[in-house]
């Protein structure tokens, strides 16, 4: 296990020094594909002068908002419709319309809506977010176990007690798989949300690296957003390990 | 004095052929009664229509001469899986028959302690389910079923996928405390041995129907000596045939 670990790194070591050499030996020009050494570089500097932390805030917030706003609608919706077997019918095929249109050809349109700016993409991290956890939250909730429903059924239980002492608990392990599933997806909604119409964030610095021929500073966000992400699907790890400690507990 | 009555229940699952028919059964207070029968024949239906949780088609249940519309607080039900909530840890899934009604007062925490003491749980309230072993979450279960001290406890073949030592202890521990709480019992089982060791009497069904109803006239106080005895085995032998004559 351990052992494992260190050859990860290792790779990660070998990996960059090849690339280090290749682009020496090969003179590949930076435009093309920059050294690490001056992607790193690029990302020092950035940090430093203060130049990045901006645009790092400002996705991480678009992120955080519509990564909580579509979870929170997402789980309710799904507890409503696993509630209720008529909302669930008459809303599945509206919802399933809207999940296989793809919501970044939407951003345009949300940029008519709601201008330029924050909104518009916490919007589409949202509509992003929501489906995962509605979808799962939704199958957790129909597949309790029957003879715990009927030792519910048996103890008195009212419906809401039943939901909230016995369904939701249960699904739990379900419904924060869909809750990971979602904290990826919203990143790649708010990054690429920000191509289609932002001044500000890492997605609209990529463009704007893009456009300035500044191949370095574009590794050095691409590398930001992939650490951002790395350290929100951990974080998200280590809430569920906290949350089902009890569910996978066996000695 | 009869407790639990049944006249003439019958219930049938929409599109399949009646499941229990026209069956009479009654259990005195503070009587342990057996059902058994093969697989399908009914037994676990009859259960839930005596629990409330199945409404007959035609007949009644009646429990202390009120009838049973709906599962009530009197009846201690003990599932075939111990379903205990992984996700709460022993003292809480004993206490949760009060939860569901109110916050448990102290005297029922402590109730809830006791008897987890005398299930010998006494060092794992603390504990999760997915930490114990078969029988304790069986004996947890147990527990749970007891903490509102029902009148009766219905129980759907609690240990049928126990090992025969864990359960000839369970079965010790489960006659010594309804005997010492008076509670009576129905409880379904395919294992003819632990119903002669159990009951007071025992029904046998097959299709449906009660074929044959053994009263046990073994002694009252039942140890291992009682397992080996000539008498034991006779009245197995007797209901044996008795599940076997009906299959042909």
């Amino acid at each position: 296990m351990k052992s494992d670990r260190l050859y990860a790194w290792l790779l990660l070591l070998a990996l960059l020094l090849g690339w280090e050499g290749l682009t020496h030996v090969m003179h590949f020009s930076a435009l093309v594909l920059p050294a690490p050494s001056v992607v790193a570089a690029a990302l020092w500097r950035g940090l430093v002068s203060g130049y990045l932390w901006p645009h790092l805030m400002q996705t991480l917030l678009e992120l955080v908002l519509g990564l909580l706003s579509g979870c929170v609608l997402g789980f309710s919706s799904g507890i409503l419709m696993a509630e209720s077997p008529r909302l669930r019918s008459t809303l599945m095929p509206y919802v399933l319309t809207s999940q296989v249109v793809p919501k970044l050809a939407l951003a345009p349109l949300f940029i008519v809506w709601f201008g330029f700016g924050t909104l518009p993409i916490v919007v589409m991290t949202a509509l992003i977010c929501f489906f995962p956890l509605m979808e799962n939250t939704l199958t957790s909730l129909q597949q309790v176990d029957a003879n715990r429903l009927e030792l519910f059924r048996v103890l008195g239980a009212t419906r809401a007690q039943t939901l909230w002492r016995l369904k939701i608990p249960a699904g739990l392990p379900v419904i924060l798989a869909g809750l990971r599933v979602a904290v990826v997806l919203a990143l790649v909604g708010a990054v690429v949300g920000e191509f289609v119409g932002a001044s500000k964030g890492l997605g609209a610095l990529i463009i704007a690296a893009q456009g300035s021929m500044d191949t370095p500073l574009m590794f050095a966000v691409l590398l930001l957003i992939t650490l951002l992400g790395l350290t929100l699907y951990q974080l998200t790890l280590a809430l569920e390990q906290w949350l089902l400690k009890p569910y996978t507990r066996t000695v | 004095m009869s407790y639990l009555n049944m006249q003439g229940v019958s219930y049938t699952y929409a599109g399949w052929p009646a499941v229990v028919r026209a069956v009479n059964w009654d259990i005195t207070v503070g009587e342990f009664h057996g059902l058994i029968g093969r697989s399908g024949c009914g037994k676990t239906t009859l259960l839930k229509l005596a629990a409330g949780l199945l409404q007959p088609d035609a007949g009644q249940v009646t429990l202390a001469g009120a009838p049973v519309l709906q599962p009530g607080p009197k009846t201690g039900f003990v599932f075939q899986s111990p379903t205990l909530l992984d996700w709460r840890n022993v003292l809480d899934n004993v206490l949760l028959p009060i939860r569901i009604q109110r916050t448990p007062l102290e005297i029922e925490v402590e109730r809830a302690e006791q008897l987890l003491s005398l299930m010998g749980l006494s060092e794992f309230h603390q504990h999760f389910p997915r930490q114990l072993s078969g029988g304790q979450q069986s004996r947890v279960a147990i527990a749970r079923a007891l903490i509102l001290e029902p009148a009766i406890l219905l129980m759907d073949e609690p240990f049928a996928a126990l090992d025969a030592i864990t359960r000839e202890d369970l079965q010790n521990d489960l006659l010594a405390l309804c005997r010492a709480r008076k509670t009576t019992v129905f409880f379904v089982t395919h294992d003819i041995a632990e119903a002669v060791y159990l009951a007071d009497r025992v029904a046998v069904m097959a299709h449906g129907r009660i074929r044959s109803d053994v009263r046990i006239d073994l002694p009252k106080a039942r140890d291992s000596a009682t397992r080996y005895s000539p008498r034991f085995n006779e009245i197995c032998a007797q209901l044996r045939q008795a599940m076997d004559g009906v299959a042909a």
